[in-house]
């Protein structure tokens, strides 16, 4: 069993600034977990490929289609989040939807699981009028 | 649950009576993180634990945050702790996947 922990902060009052932080562990989260159900082979590292760049593109597409370029409204917000979470099959998904107002938004998270079977893919997004964050965390069964 | 004390103790210990700070803030959430983290791992139960904590200025911006979760619902779980002071709030999410023995 292994700790990650990850940090992402957005917008801060003292201006546009933008930061990023982000503390890379080698952690793997294989994407044909389902095949791997069937195989009575070990886990070797080729297998479980870290498909981070496929969720990404997964948790973009779905938030292109729900949120768009809408400006925040508080009546619609919570469908797009629950419509978002719909969207991206997965384990655990957490989803922040934040209106741009120049407020500060820090997110992190700590997580412990086994290093070599689970990961997780944090894909930040943002329109004229909001910012979204969607972390998707996956954990083999 | 044990989760929820947990949680609004570590929050309350690391930011309880401090304003917002753009430049501790980083430090605040990874500390509130890693001590809940902790804390339930010294339960020593058999579950696999995903902590995920958020800290909002307050300035009037609406915020709204969801999760969803594909898991066995009679073995796993989540926690969600919601806090706030005079300047910020702080979210704190757990979630507890058992490992199969």
């Amino acid at each position: 069993m292994c700790r990650v922990s990850k940090g992402l902060s957005l917008a801060t009052s003292s201006g546009r600034s933008e930061r990023r932080v982000r503390h890379f562990h080698d952690n793997r989260w294989g994407s044909e977990r389902r095949q791997r159900r069937n195989m009575d082979d070990d886990q070797s590292a080729e297998e479980t490929a870290f498909v981070v760049d496929e969720v990404s593109s997964i948790v973009k597409e779905s938030l292109e289609a729900v949120i768009g370029r809408n400006p925040y409204e508080h009546k619609r917000v919570n469908q797009w989040t629950s419509s978002v979470v719909e969207q991206c099959l997965g384990q655990i998904i957490t989803c922040i939807i934040m209106q741009k107002n120049g407020a500060g938004l820090q997110s992190a998270s700590s997580c412990f699981w086994d290093n070599t079977t689970d990961g997780s893919c944090t894909v930040r997004w943002e329109n004229k009028h909001l910012y979204c964050i969607v972390s998707v965390f996956g954990l083999a069964i | 649950m044990e989760e929820y004390h947990s949680g609004d103790e570590c929050i309350e210990g690391i930011i309880g009576g401090v304003d917002y700070s753009q430049n501790k803030v980083n430090q605040w959430t990874a500390s509130i993180v890693e001590h809940t983290l902790t804390q339930l791992v010294k339960q020593g139960k058999p579950f696999k634990y995903i902590v995920n904590c958020a800290v909002m200025q307050k300035s009037g911006a609406g915020l709204h945050t969801a999760n969803s979760c594909y898991w066995d619902t009679t073995t796993d779980g989540s926690c969600t702790v919601r806090w706030e002071n005079r300047t910020m709030y702080c979210v704190v999410s757990v979630f507890a996947v058992a490992i199969a023995l």
